[in-house]
């Protein structure tokens, strides 16, 4: 069938910048963490966005997410909605308690 | 119509011997093999059900010790949930039709169909082994709620990992079952030309692969606080039991549509055949199905209200909660919508599926009457409860288990059953079904709880007529399998497409060859119901 | 009769793009297994913040830092792997996916001795100190311990997996042509990554 068509192969140097700014992220919310400890509140924030933005890259590029089809991403959006509702939902009954 | 008389070979006698069945790679025959162990647990569970309404003809202990009575009510509703109702119609009906329906010869991952059902057996025999193993079979219920499941001295560890291997295998049905509704219909066939039952089965396996691995998790929770004697839901330990209902719900509400969705499928393939009438409303069908998929998983809470959760959260479940009745309504009205104006031929299926309408109509009135929260608290952990679930799950799903059962009987054994036994077995049993479980709403609202082995003297009346019903109730199941196993071996020769039916599955022989298909099956023109003789049309 | 005639849709043909799928729909469900675990330590977390916080202070940043590295590497050779397989040069695919293995070995040592040092401090959950310790404390470490238990299997199985395509490169049953099999491999090791990357702040750099 047409399943042949429309491989995308990536390239070992898209691989690498994606690893050089995966590390870059790396050092920086440790060194958020480690020596902004007055900045409390503000490094637990900064440590979970930039887990998200590692993660991103990490579906984006290495799994290949931007490449596939669209369902992938509609799918993936689906599961990830569903578990921020949940979280929403959990949090919502404890802070209101 | 002509019946083809050329021989060939049917997938019964494709190939021979007790191992082609146990490794077989044929999906018809995995769902054989979920058909028999699935009427096997049933009839374990409902033997368990019986033991219980004895039990519960006098007040005061009749036949069973209390301890012995909470036993037997969490191993009936394990058996029940994890081994009949979550398996029954995808695993046995899905796993059948789904590849017959969509026109091509098997499921997108034969290998891993069969994995799953080994996986299922194997969560049986850790159900099954509670009862001989340590100290019994959990007496917790069957949600295992922290911390009495933590703390009970019964063998709660295998019954729990017995519900995890069963919930891995359930996930992995559904995988199959979204992969090969994606990748193996007929050419030509979209996802607006597929029959309804296999929009059901796909909703029903997102819900599956997505909830389950939730409960997956919280169960392991509860085996390594157990094992470990320390861990996160023990109160005493600084733990939250809410947070473990809070886990369990997330699961085991969407659950409660792994139940149902299936068996509207099942209804939504009835209703046009009998009626040999175009479906209302095809797309409002196949989306409500989605968003019941979808809204399930927003309504957990619902089951929470009594247990310390936060008033603002209990409001908003509450509305969510209303919000799934739209849905499954508009399949109500629709199906209502197809009989009108039908050329309607009453068989059994047909008045499986009207059952599964009245029946499925009380469980879920009673249902929003649980999710408004202040007749909740009032309603909570009494009978009323009791009586709606098994009017959704026995009353829902169990009939059109029963009914799908009677209208693919001839396409599976390519035999028929004696009709009038099996319409006698149904009234029987819509009877005897209504005698057994509405008395239980009657006696909730009388303010009589569920899980005790006693009752107070004024409740006695409507306790002896619902064990009555429950007599009434497995004579008719008796009878109406006792019907199917001997048309099985003598029936008469059924038809290629007894029914009339136009969707893919009845253009193949009775039963299939082990292909399914020797020709490429034709897509009906105009959709999936568009019936050649419907006297009119949507 | 003899069967001669095949449906063009059949379940028993080769399918990349279904395995594929069904790679996708599993690792959903290893997002939500693991999701289940990040609901209960955000509850937690939420209730007991400064026993979190003390405790997070047990772990060692650096150990933690230099798995994240070899994770991270590790998930870049397995991707550029599958472009080597891709682009046809085996040898190349197969030495990649031998430098995965050895990372998540690495990872595992570390771990090891992580471990190591709680348990000769008494906190695995059981344990003597880890029974002494305030409430808060002890659901970290349990999570913690859990937590990081379950990724670490997570990395006995893609290391294995990973294993199983190097044989079928060499057998020539995963070919430049018909690479799924690797390709599925790359998607679960990169998820062990991806739980990695939000359990590596949660639990060591909360400071």
């Amino acid at each position: 069938m047409s399943d042949k068509e429309n491989i995308h192969i990536s390239s070992y140097k898209e691989h690498v910048s994606t690893w050089l700014a995966l590390i870059l992220l790396t050092f920086m919310t440790v060194f958020v963490s480690v020596f902004g400890a007055e900045l409390r509140t503000l490094s637990v924030a900064t440590a979970m966005i930039i887990a998200t933005v590692k993660a991103t890259a990490v579906g984006y590029y290495f799994m290949h997410l931007k490449y596939d089809p669209k369902i992938y991403k509609i799918m993936m959006a689906t599961v990830l909605g569903l578990f921020v509702f949940f979280m929403l939902m959990i949090t919502l009954d404890y802070i209101t308690r | 119509m002509t019946v083809d008389t050329l021989p060939y070979t049917t997938f019964f006698k494709a190939k021979k011997g007790i191992m082609s069945w146990l490794f077989t790679l044929d999906h018809k025959r995995v769902a054989l093999l979920y058909l028999y162990s699935i009427m096997t647990f049933f009839l374990v569970g409902a033997s368990l059900g019986i033991l219980m309404r004895l039990e519960l003809f006098h007040p005061g202990k009749d036949i069973v010790e209390p301890h012995t009575y909470n036993q037997i009510f969490t191993l009936h509703g394990v058996i029940m949930i994890f081994l009949f109702i979550i398996p029954s119609i995808p695993a046995v009906f899905g796993n059948f039709f789904l590849p017959l329906l969509l026109g091509t010869d098997d499921v997108a991952f034969p290998k891993l169909n069969l994995f799953s059902f080994w996986l299922y057996v194997i969560g049986a025999l850790f159900a099954l082994g509670t009862l001989v193993l340590g100290d019994g079979p959990a007496d917790t219920g069957w949600t295992f709620y922290a911390p009495y499941s933590v703390r009970t001295g019964t063998n709660v560890t295998m019954s729990v990992v017995a519900a995890f291997v069963l919930g891995f295998s359930s996930i992995l049905t559904g995988l199959n079952f979204i992969v090969t509704i994606h990748r193996l219909r007929t050419p030509g066939m979209g996802f607006n030309q597929m029959p309804l039952f296999a929009w059901s089965l796909y909703a029903t396996s997102w819900i599956q692969l997505l909830a389950t691995p939730v409960i997956g998790i919280t169960l392991l929770m509860i085996v390594a606080e157990r094992v470990f004697g320390v861990g996160l839901f023990d109160p005493s330990i600084g733990g939250d039991p809410v947070l473990y209902q809070h886990m369990f719900w997330i699961y085991s509400h969407p659950a409660v549509y792994i139940m149902a969705l299936p068996a509207m499928g099942i209804v939504s393939e009835i209703i046009p055949t009998f009626a040999q009438r175009t479906i209302f409303g095809y797309k409002a069908i196949a989306y409500s199905s989605m968003a019941i998929a979808f809204i399930g998983y927003f309504v957990w809470g619902h089951h929470m209200f009594t247990s310390g959760m936060s008033g603002p959260a209990a409001y908003i479940f509450s509305i969510l909660t209303f919000l799934v009745a739209i849905p499954t309504s508009i399949k109500v009205f629709n199906w209502l919508a197809t009989l009108y104006k039908g050329s309607i031929n009453i068989e059994t299926p047909l008045l499986f599926a009207l059952a599964f309408i009245f029946n499925f109509l009380i469980g879920g009135l009673t249902g929003l009457v649980n999710g408004a929260l202040a007749a909740d608290i009032h309603l909570h952990d009494t009978y009323f409860v009791v009586g709606h679930f098994h009017y959704v799950m026995f009353g829902g799903t169990g009939f059109a288990f029963f009914g799908a059962l009677h209208y693919w009987f001839p396409k599976i054994w390519g035999k028929m059953y004696n009709k009038k036994v099996a319409n006698t077995a149904f009234a029987t049993l819509l009877i005897g079904f209504n005698i057994l479980y509405f008395p239980m709403i009657i006696l909730g609202i009388m303010g009589m709880p569920r899980r005790y082995y006693d009752y107070l003297p004024e409740f006695t009346f409507w306790n002896q007529i619902s064990t009555v019903g429950s007599w009434i109730t497995v004579s008719s199941l008796i009878v109406l399998i006792v019907n199917l196993f001997v048309a099985a071996n003598k029936g008469k020769k059924a038809p290629d497409n007894p029914w009339d039916g136009i969707t893919l599955e009845w253009q193949t022989k009775s039963p299939p060859p082990l292909e399914n298909f020797d020709k490429m099956p034709k897509i009906p023109e105009g959709g999936p119901y568009n019936y050649p003789n419907a006297k009119s049309s949507s | 009769m003899d069967h001669t005639f095949h449906l063009p849709n059949s379940g028993h043909n080769f399918d990349a793009k279904a395995s594929k799928m069904g790679m996708w729909l599993f690792l959903y469900t290893e997002l939500l297994l693991f999701g289940g675990l990040f609901l209960v330590y955000m509850v937690y977390r939420e209730l007991n913040s400064e026993a979190f916080l003390l405790a997070s202070f047990k772990l060692n940043v650096w150990m933690g830092t230099f798995n994240t590295v070899l994770l991270i590497t590790s998930s870049m050779t397995i991707a550029m792997s599958i472009t080597a397989l891709q682009k046809g040069n085996k040898i190349l695919s197969i030495r990649l996916m031998w430098i995965t293995i050895l990372a998540a070995l690495g990872f595992l040592i570390v771990k090891y001795f992580e471990w190591g040092a709680k348990f000769d401090h008494g906190l695995f959950p059981g344990m003597d100190h880890y029974q002494q310790l305030p409430t808060g404390e002890r659901l970290y470490f349990y999570l913690y311990f859990f937590m990081t238990g379950l990724h670490g299997l997570h990395v006995i199985v893609g290391a294995v997996f990973i294993m199983f395509v190097i044989r079928g490169v060499k057998k020539g049953s995963v070919t430049p042509e018909r690479y799924s099999l690797s390709e599925n491999a790359g998607l679960y090791w990169h998820l062990v990554d991806l739980i990695w990357i939000y359990l590596f702040p949660l639990f060591y750099l909360i400071h």
